[in-house]
């Protein structure tokens, strides 16, 4: 999912090529079994804990070259014409798109032992039942980050997502820049199927969404929610629970809800593309990120839900980072939870109706 | 003088693949249906149709050369002033001041635009300057004036460069001449300066209106999410909507727009020459 600012991630990247750099001037005399070999990696921005490609770095001894996609669909674009990464971090859906392009290499889990270590919630779902393809980054849910001071529980209980229509609070709501995500929240209000093909139900939401943009004049951003609402510019918002946790523990006046219409439970996962260089080199990665120092060391930094079973329970128990932190635990087993299934047709129509809605929007 | 027309080639072939490819490509995108390869396509028009029958789709054409329009008025009111005090310095002054507007340029207009948000968002630099004053819950992020702002900071040094370099090559003599007849400062100005201007003004209007009427990251970073001008629209289609063929439809009008309001601005200045001869000025 989207991370922080972009104005950070390019600070961000900055370092990174210029470490890359330095490291390469060093790297021919650290001794590991891939030593002088290179990885590419292409991940969300701001998506790794601050040590995690110094500490691979220094086990292997080869040599990590990070990119930062924005979106999905940006990283898609990238892989589908044939640029060639050895490990991608895409969403749950866009794995199932990858898989069924055939652009997918199975992963050989005999090189992943510590795939042991983790939680057996964040495993199996259903865009990769097997994880033959797939092995789990960070995961989360969807839900709604309000400031208790301003916004009533009752309501929230009461209304679930249709708060995001209740004029009480128009001009102090952020929409989320995602169709995905928004359709998700409107389908969800409505009481239907995140996954619906159905023309009639996304006509309902569209028009849902279309009712809340004009009515309610909400901003829609993207990332800047995370600082905005850390700093209670406004009382309500849709976020992923990682970007909550973040929020909650900057301002402890904020607080994290999910409907009892149910939500989105999403996971982002590594993935071997077919055109991979370094099999080898990237099967070893997806290795070191499940082991528990890597993984401690990405969910204290970034804050999403560690899929390692022990980080999480250790980062939320007394005395953890993510301690007393609702929006730290996704909520699991849930029946009206669902995880996003890809389906090239109904994702277009979706797209096309969002931009339709930020059309609206903007002529509203 | 011995003429080396071989030595065009490689820029003939340069531009046609660097430029003229890709234009045709768009063309070609645009007047086709996805999904079908080179070899059995089918053209339509429907992409144009789509999008001329949609008024949600026409207003936002008409916001973007709205905002274009105003973007390049206020570069040319406070551009030319600037040009001017530029144009009439020391040898020196000048070449630091030209400095001075330029250095920004180095910098990535991303970058600089970034910049931007931290000085205009809530609880920025501004804003907390402003509450000084009890103005504190001005809005100034996800406004049009922010994208005015961001866009007229953005492209105001080519109107100055432009207005400055026809100034600076302008006879100066021509000024004497004009005050030996017996005209003050303001006639001098309105009759020789301004006419003798206007060539830079006109380039100046074309790299700023072009570049603002198509901008799609200023209004998306200063602008919100809500504030869709034809540049998002495209960026949109092709990034997250995934209809090339419509995209570039799009693209292929704006093309035509640019194309002609550049012809009109030329005309513009065309007849306003033409003029100037005849009435001897």
């Amino acid at each position: 999912m989207i991370r922080k600012n972009a104005g950070r991630m390019i600070a961000a990247a900055m370092l990174v090529s210029s470490a890359a750099l330095l490291l390469g001037g060093c790297g021919s005399s650290s001794k590991g079994e891939y030593a002088g070999q290179t990885l590419h990696v292409y991940n969300w921005g701001e998506y790794t804990g601050e040590n995690q490609i110094a500490d691979f770095e220094a086990l292997t001894g080869a040599k990590v070259i990070m990119d930062n996609f924005e979106s999905n669909e940006q990283m898609y674009i990238k892989v589908a014409n044939g640029d060639s990464f050895d490990v991608l971090v895409p969403s749950d859906y866009m794995i199932e798109r990858l898989k069924q392009e055939d652009l997918l290499q199975p992963i050989d889990k005999s090189k992943i032992p510590n795939m042991d270590q983790l939680s057996d919630e964040v495993l199996g779902f259903p865009y990769d039942p097997d994880n033959e393809y797939s092995v789990p980054y960070f995961w989360g849910t969807v839900g709604i980050v309000y400031d208790k001071t301003k916004v009533s529980e009752e309501d929230l209980a009461r209304e679930g997502f249709n708060i995001f229509l209740d004029e009480k609070y128009k001009g102090d709501i952020y929409l989320y820049d995602s169709e995905r995500d928004s359709f998700m929240m409107a389908l969800k209000a409505l009481g239907y199927s995140m996954n619906t093909k159905d023309e009639n139900e996304l006509n309902e939401a569209y028009e849902w969404l279309l009712q809340c943009v004009r009515t309610m004049e909400p901003e829609i951003v993207t990332d800047e929610i995370i600082d905005n609402m850390a700093q209670g510019r406004k009382a309500l918002g849709l976020i992923y629970s990682g970007d909550a946790a973040y929020v909650m523990s900057e301002n402890e006046d904020m607080g994290y809800y999910l409907p009892e219409s149910g939500t989105n439970v999403w996971s982002d996962g590594m993935v071997i593309p077919k055109n991979a260089q370094n099999v080898a080199l990237a099967h070893e990665y997806i290795n070191f990120i499940c082991d528990y120092d890597a993984a401690l060391d990405n969910s204290e930094t970034v804050g999403y839900t560690s899929p390692n079973a022990d980080v999480m329970k250790d980062l939320s128990s007394e005395g953890g980072e993510y301690y007393g932190i609702n929006a730290y635990i996704p909520r699991s087993g849930y029946e009206k939870d669902e995880v996003f299934t890809y389906d090239e047709a109904t994702r277009k129509v979706i797209a096309e109706l969002w931009s339709k809605v930020k059309v609206a929007a903007s002529n509203a | 003088m011995k003429k080396f027309p071989q030595l065009a080639v490689p820029y003939i072939v340069w531009s046609a693949i660097m430029l003229l490819l890709p234009m045709l490509l768009i063309f070609f995108y645009s007047i086709t249906n996805q999904g079908n390869s080179i070899v059995s396509f089918t053209l339509t028009l429907q992409h144009f149709h789509k999008f001329f029958t949609d008024p949600d789709f026409l207003l936002i054409l008409w916001r973007s050369i709205a905002i274009a329009v105003k973007t390049t008025l206020i570069c040319v009111l406070i551009g030319y002033p600037v040009a001017y005090f530029i144009a009439n310095s020391s040898d020196r002054a000048r070449n630091l001041l030209i400095l001075v507007i330029t250095i920004p340029m180095w910098i990535n207009m991303l970058v600089r635009t970034y910049a931007w948000i931290g000085i205009l968002s809530d609880g920025g630099i501004l804003q907390s300057f402003l509450s000084l004053f009890g103005l504190g819950d001005v809005e100034l992020m996800y406004t049009e004036g922010a994208v005015l702002l961001g866009m007229v900071y953005n492209f105001i040094p080519f109107m100055i460069l432009q207005i400055n370099t026809s100034l600076s090559k302008m006879d100066k003599s021509l000024l004497e001449a004009s005050s030996d007849l017996g005209a003050d400062g303001v006639q001098t100005f309105v009759r020789v300066t301004l006419p003798l201007s206007l060539p830079g003004v006109v380039s100046g209007i074309t790299l700023v209106f072009l570049p603002a009427v198509s901008s799609f990251f200023i209004p998306k970073l200063l602008g919100g999410g809500q504030f869709f001008l034809i540049g998002n629209v495209i960026e949109n289609q092709f990034i997250t909507v995934g209809e090339w063929n419509f995209g570039s439809a799009i693209s292929v009008i704006m093309a035509i727009i640019m194309m002609l309001s550049m012809y009109l601005v030329r005309r513009l200045d065309k007849d306003n020459t033409a003029e100037r001869r005849v009435t001897g000025v």
